[in-house]
């Protein structure tokens, strides 16, 4: 067999653009350039504004996590003005991030990544659906199918569960710095626990049996799109007062070790991106430039590539015993949603009935914070420097940063290529059938991830990277 | 009714007097006919520069939830985030639609349309040739669709996307399509403005749109005329910090200039808006946001002041 180049384009079913440039060996993915197409320099809209304008204004950088981007700004807003979090607030917050958690999880699941692996009702969104390679047996099938329409109520219920305290999804208005601005009331907190108790049934007798059949009938998927076992986790749900404790923990996985993350370590670059960086060191978009291939940046750390998302979340904190593939990555995304309705259950529980636990100080006591936290698709930074409250700088790394990476100037892949690289294609007809599904293991979104940064030294030497 | 049924019906009725069998037959071909022909609206949806935000707005809508909106009201033919068929395959459908439903299909546009250097800030898909470009796709499709529908602020007036300083020369649609285009703003939209105005269509037709392009039914009244704090407003009876019960005017709040329902409708299955979570109206609907309503926690008037540009109101709206 010869070779031959395939354009994976549009890969369809994630959040924002992506096209994928594949070669095919002798019936083998012996290249892949994976390209986010998009491109909207959201640190540059950043610049010149107030800096209590970031937690609105970075939540609209993604419309499927963006209470992620508030929360981590409002993170920094924190430490920035040396707020103080009191327990209801600390609880209302990791509430609504959590609520967020279970919409974007249920949402990818049956959405997005189910009709990869069940055939869909021969009707529009759904037509030209690939039967290449369908396993399950009618009743089974047909089974999944309803739940797809059974998940329509369920993420809609997480983000009504976000709406109730913070007015709005997506982009909510309460979880700003120094708390929440509402008041956890008897009723709200009812109300939640309601809607909590509806998703938690749906969680247990639709979505894990769901995941745990698929998981039997593809099972080659645990062979399929395995990335080095290098694994990375800024950490999850942060209480404390100072938003000092994690409650799931951070690390990074290399060479069968756990460390604790060091910011300064992680650095970035262009050879691959369709970036230039002019004599002044600025870097400028230069969509023309040649031999790049995507508006995503290669993010590393210690020099070497890592994935992340649920199934680093997972295994760091030894919740997941697997393996880096596919289905690793499907299924510790799924465990993780189990886990997380538990979580949500006990917190809602401790709140108390209140006034709104918000307390904002209003002087800056630093100029220049870097603040960290896991989203729902791994980790997450944001950094800021200010001059009399204006931002003068805003940086931003996304999970899908790290698993879109492309190639480095020596030409090492990132997670998702190397997941796509070496993997058999027996024909033709699965060739976009297998890309596929491991792509979509990673969850990508590709709004999040192409954004213009000054990258030059590290996180702690220079703000900019 | 199966064919069995049918046939059943037709032997059983077969020597009934009183026209008993045309009754039966007739209604059962007339309910046929409703299924068969019944209405849906063909819609083609781009996704372009955006956060992704309006795609998940529109999987919160309720009543009708989103499988019912499939079912009943759209034949969603193109979605980046929906269609099963990926890759090539996806590209053909897009092809097809052009063929078979020119002059009859909705395109829905979700994000602004960068146009500075050819477009190339954001392309839809590639093939091993060239990149197809939002510029391009949105233009050949605008001008065959029967009506084209903006969701959101970006791509009603280039809103986030676009703010300053627009490296991408990011436009709202309307500036890239020679033709009228319905505005349905928000960032997010509520799934109710856009699952309404596609009701309107399906229904009624156009709907009535207010000098911004948008259906009055939605965005007609100020945040501030329907406000529930409007009585704190009137008595000049000011919040003094987020979280207060009182008018968030002090803090920001531009429900006086920003045309929308949100007070009574408000959000995913009418529960809450951010007015009733203590905090400002950031005006998401407005042609200028985001640029007209930073900095978010300033009072309206320094606002303006501040950033030393004219934010002239918007039509029609209470002038404070």
């Amino acid at each position: 067999m010869s070779k031959q180049r395939v354009m994976f384009s549009p890969v369809t079913r994630l959040s924002g653009l992506l096209s994928v440039d594949v070669i095919v060996e002798n019936g083998r993915v012996t290249e892949a350039n994976a390209g986010g197409t998009m491109f909207r320099g959201y640190e540059w809209i950043m610049r010149d504004r107030h800096v209590t304008d970031a937690v609105y204004m970075t939540q609209r950088i993604c419309g499927i996590c963006s209470l992620a981007h508030g929360a981590v700004a409002s993170y920094l807003l924190d430490e920035l003005f040396d707020n103080e979090l009191v327990e209801n607030a600390q609880y209302l917050r990791n509430i609504m991030f959590a609520a967020d958690f279970l919409q974007n999880h249920i949402r990818h699941f049956y959405f997005f990544s189910l009709p990869d692996f069940v055939k869909m009702p021969d009707r529009p969104p759904f037509h030209g659906q690939n039967p290449a390679d369908i396993r399950l047996n009618p009743q089974d099938n047909q089974r999944l199918a309803e739940h797809y329409f059974e998940a329509v109520k369920a993420g809609q219920e997480s983000h009504q569960i976000l709406a109730l305290f913070g007015g709005k999804a997506p982009h909510q208005h309460s979880f700003l710095h120094g708390g929440v601005a509402v008041a956890p009331t008897a009723d709200k907190i009812a109300q939640a626990l309601a809607l909590l108790g509806n998703i938690s049934e749906f969680v247990k007798s639709r979505l894990v049996p769901d995941t745990e059949l698929i998981a039997r009938v593809y099972s080659d998927y645990f062979r399929i799109g395995i990335t080095p076992a290098q694994l990375l986790s800024l950490g999850l749900f942060r209480f404390g007062v100072k938003n000092e404790n994690f409650l799931w923990r951070s690390g990074v996985l290399a060479d069968g070790q756990l460390h604790p993350p060091r910011l300064e370590l992680i650095s970035e670059e262009i050879t691959n991106t369709w970036f230039d960086q002019t004599g002044t060191g600025e870097i400028r978009p230069d969509p023309l430039k040649p031999g790049a291939y995507t508006w995503v940046k290669a993010v590393r750390y210690a020099g070497r590539y890592f994935q992340v998302g649920p199934l680093a979340r997972m295994i760091i904190n030894g919740f997941y015993k697997g393996g880096t593939s596919t289905m690793d990555r499907i299924y510790s995304r799924t465990l993780e949603t189990l886990l997380i309705t538990e979580l949500m259950q006990q917190w809602l529980k401790k709140l108390k009935p209140g006034p709104p636990p918000i307390n904002q100080k209003s002087t800056p006591v630093k100029k220049e914070v870097t603040a960290v936290t896991d989203a729902m698709r791994g980790a997450l930074l944001h950094t800021a420097l200010i001059e009399d409250e204006k931002v003068v700088k805003y940086n931003i790394i996304t999970p899908t940063v790290w698993n879109f990476s492309p190639k480095n100037g020596s030409g090492n892949r990132g997670p998702v290529e190397s997941a796509l690289v070496g993997n058999e294609i027996p024909n033709q007809d699965m060739l976009f059938t297998i890309l596929g599904r491991t792509i979509r293991s990673f969850d990508p979104c590709i709004s999040c991830a192409t954004h213009l940064l000054d990258c030059k030294g590290s996180v702690k030497a220079e703000v900019v990277y | 009714m199966h064919k069995e049924d049918f046939s059943r019906l037709c032997h059983t009725l077969s020597s009934d007097k009183n026209n008993a069998l045309s009754e039966a037959v007739l209604s059962v071909v007339k309910d046929h006919q409703n299924i068969k022909n019944k209405k849906k609206l063909p819609v083609v949806w781009l996704e372009t520069n955006d956060s992704g935000d309006n795609n998940i707005a529109f999987m919160n809508t309720t009543y009708p939830y989103l499988g019912r909106v499939f079912e009943e009201m759209i034949d969603l033919l193109y979605s980046n985030t929906f269609m099963a068929a990926e890759g090539r395959d996806a590209l053909n459908i897009l092809d097809q639609v052009l063929n078979i439903y020119k002059g009859k299909f909705t395109l829905v546009v979700e994000g602004a349309i960068p146009i500075k250097d050819q477009g190339l800030y954001n392309i839809i898909a590639r093939t091993k040739t060239r990149s197809i470009t939002a510029l391009e796709a949105v233009t050949r499709l605008g001008e065959p669709a029967e009506h084209v529908v903006a969701i959101g602020t970006c791509a009603s007036f280039g809103g986030p996307s676009a703010a300053r300083p627009n490296l991408t020369g990011s436009v709202g649609v309307r500036d890239v399509l020679d033709r009228e285009v319905i505005n349905v703003s928000g960032c997010p939209v509520n799934p109710d403005w856009f699952v309404g105005t596609l009701a309107h269509l399906l229904m009624y037709g156009k709907p009535e749109l207010d000098q911004l392009g948008r259906p009055t039914l939605f965005y007609g009244f100020t945040i501030h005329r329907h406000c529930q704090r409007r009585s704190y407003f009137d008595q000049g009876d000011f919040a003094e910090k987020l979280g207060d019960i009182e008018c968030m005017f002090s803090l920001g709040c531009i429900g006086p200039r920003t045309g929308a329902d949100c007070p009574y409708r408000q959000w995913i299955n009418h529960v809450s808006w951010p007015v009733k979570v203590n905090t400002p109206c950031i005006g998401c609907t407005n042609e200028d946001f985001p640029d007209g309503s930073t900095p978010f926690f300033t009072p309206m008037p320094e606002k303006n002041k501040k950033q030393g540009d004219q934010n002239s109101p918007a039509p029609g709206v209470d002038q404070v």
